[in-house]
């Protein structure tokens, strides 16, 4: 919406488009995670109705389930950081009247970063030099410092 | 890509007709996937249905070449072919052959969406090989800003701004097709 009414600004219309891209993928991504995550937590109450110890096969399959849990989120921090970095140049070049907007759609960005970055964490239980969760947590801090830089900019 | 690749249709067309053996091959590389997607998408026809059509469109290509008046207006002709063999091949099905302002909407939107599909596809040779990289990377594979720049040595916090000067250089190429094709008609 910032680049479309930004009618000066020469690059607008690519930025609008990629937008539209990015958009469509989020929302494509929204969809495959709640599928994951149906999927991984059928597989964890398979499991404790199962009440077996020890069943390597299971346990795997449990694992993959998780994996997969977690791929989308991974992938929805590091599209929230490409929105945050559109919103960036929207920001940075669009008419002032919508500066605000670009900045909220930033802050919105960061907040979608930091819930996807703390699912990957959940999802996988994993450790903190997992390079997933650093992928993650930096496409967080990447989406953050635009969020706040256009903040202040704003104010 | 080969030096053919970069010839125009029309330069193509002369090339073919002079019997340049090269030439013919591009010319069914450039638009067999159109040919085919014409069939497929617009006509619904299913692959062996789409496989004939396709052979004997490009028959009579190679043989009616000299007939082609505006060497420039290539793909509407390809395009014409298509769609009169596509309506032959339902009717030796025997299935309703519609005429081309009979398609259903859906059957029109698809049809559109290959010209348009074909349309890119040739602006987007008219563009640099970075442009054509990043603009195939972003919209095409989904790759994020960041793999994007990693894999193309490019600092991610400025593939933003340049996909969307491609993105422009792409519209004034689309712009400058239609203007000629516009100019051509008249």
């Amino acid at each position: 919406m910032v680049a479309r009414c930004s009618t000066d600004w020469e690059d607008a219309p690519g930025v609008a488009a990629q937008a539209i891209a990015v958009s469509e993928r989020a929302v494509a991504l929204a969809q495959s995670d709640g599928r994951a995550w149906d999927a991984a937590l059928l597989a964890l109450r398979d499991a404790e109705a199962t009440e077996t110890r020890g069943d390597a096969k299971r346990d795997f399959a449990l694992e993959r389930k998780l994996e997969a849990a977690a791929a989308a989120p991974l992938e929805i921090a590091s599209l929230a950081a490409d929105i945050a970095a559109l919103a960036a140049v929207a920001g940075e070049n669009c008419e002032g009247t919508y500066r605000a907007d670009a900045a909220a759609a930033a802050a919105l960005a960061a907040g979608g970063a930091a819930a996807a970055a703390h699912l990957v964490r959940v999802n996988l239980g994993i450790r903190a030099a997992d390079p997933r969760l650093t992928h993650a947590l930096a496409s967080e801090q990447a989406a953050r410092d635009v969020a706040d830089r256009l903040g202040d900019a704003a104010r | 890509m080969t030096r053919y690749s970069s010839l125009t249709d029309a330069e193509l067309v002369r090339a073919c007709r002079a019997g340049d053996s090269d030439a013919w091959n591009e010319l069914v590389e450039r638009y067999s996937r159109y040919v085919y997607a014409i069939a497929v998408r617009g006509f619904r026809l299913s692959d062996d249905d789409a496989e004939d059509v396709f052979q004997d469109v490009f028959t009579r290509i190679y043989l009616r070449l000299d007939s082609l008046r505006d060497d420039s207006a290539l793909r509407p002709w390809i395009a014409q072919l298509t769609r009169r063999r596509c309506l032959d091949a339902l009717a030796s099905k025997g299935r309703e052959t519609p005429a081309d302002d009979e398609l259903t909407q859906e059957e029109t939107a698809d049809l559109t969406d290959v010209e348009e599909a074909f349309a890119v596809r040739e602006a987007l040779t008219g563009l640099s090989d970075m442009c054509q990289e990043m603009l195939d990377r972003f919209f095409a594979q989904d790759q994020s800003y960041r793999t994007i720049g990693e894999e193309l040595d490019i600092p991610s916090g400025t593939i933003a701004s340049r996909i969307a000067r491609c993105l422009g250089r792409l519209r004034e190429q689309l712009e400058g097709r239609n203007g000629a094709d516009e100019g051509s008609r008249g």
